[in-house]
């Protein structure tokens, strides 16, 4: 393990999944989201649930790139992609379940789908960009 | 690939009996108490092949990544994936918590089974997928 890498890589992933999920799921589907009100917490309770947004994508952002220090350490943003986008796979199997239980429309779950793997294949190669293992001399 | 696919089939078998013991009798009542953010029964069972279809995503998923960086580790490595991986869940379960109206005991509960799905997941995994060994002359 490479603690200077690994905590670049993580603040780095960090910026970019929670600027993305503005951007995609805040901005370009907040009208889609917005078909189905009754799903979503209004503005001033969702602004006083703000913290878990912000610890949520901690937690994402550490454990992918905790997951690629242990999956491929010395693979590249080649290896961060697939890495990425076999996590991406996990939430698309989850998000496909939740559409079976939770009355969302096709049009946000084909919407999270293509979040997800934009998001993971991304965050994947931003972390296997910059993380690299510790060299033994 | 023989390992492969009947670590997959294990797996995806025990995820979708413990999917139903513990969602679909165990949290019941819970669901019971938040029904606006659900779909009717009868719609959930018209929708039922998303439920097979999503966990047998997340399972292939699960899968190619032990056999990708952590096969030949066992029933440990297996399990330590499922720990790293229901952990990166747990962060987005706090984004959807963040957005959506849900009770924090079912984002506790969902955590719970969730980690408990996951190292079960591991170990069958780790136990039953073992890599080809290519023979050294």
């Amino acid at each position: 393990m490479n603690p200077k890498r690994f905590f670049i890589a993580f603040i780095v992933t960090f910026v970019f999944i929670f600027l993305f999920g503005f951007l995609w799921y805040g901005k370009f589907m907040q009208d889609i989201h917005n078909e189905v009100p009754m799903l979503w917490r209004t503005e001033a309770d969702f602004g006083s649930h703000f913290p878990w947004l912000i610890l949520g994508h901690v937690v994402m952002a550490f454990f992918l790139t905790l997951l690629y220090a242990r999956f491929v350490p010395a693979g590249g943003a080649a290896a961060g992609i697939v890495l990425g986008i076999l996590v991406a796979c996990l939430y698309i199997g989850n998000n496909l379940v939740t559409f079976a239980v939770q009355p969302l429309t096709t049009k946000i779950l084909g919407g999270w789908i293509v979040g997800n793997l934009l998001e993971f294949g991304i965050a994947g190669a931003i972390v296997g960009a910059l993380y690299k293992p510790s060299t033994a001399v | 690939m023989r390992r492969f696919s009947l670590a997959f089939l294990a797996a995806f078998v025990f995820i979708f009996l413990w999917g139903w013991l513990y969602n679909g009798v165990l949290l019941k009542d819970v669901y019971a108490q938040t029904q606006s953010l659900w779909r009717p029964q009868n719609e959930t069972i018209s929708l039922f092949h998303w439920i097979i279809i999503g966990q047998a995503i997340l399972v292939l998923a699960f899968v190619m990544i032990y056999a990708s960086g952590f096969a030949g580790g066992g029933v440990a490595a297996g399990i330590r994936l499922g720990i790293m991986l229901e952990i990166l869940a747990i962060g987005a379960r706090m984004m959807m918590y963040a957005v959506q109206p849900l009770p924090a005991k079912l984002i506790v509960y969902w955590s719970v089974g969730g980690l408990i799905e996951m190292i079960v997941t591991g170990a069958i995994v780790g136990a039953i997928y073992k890599p080809t060994t290519s023979a050294a002359i």
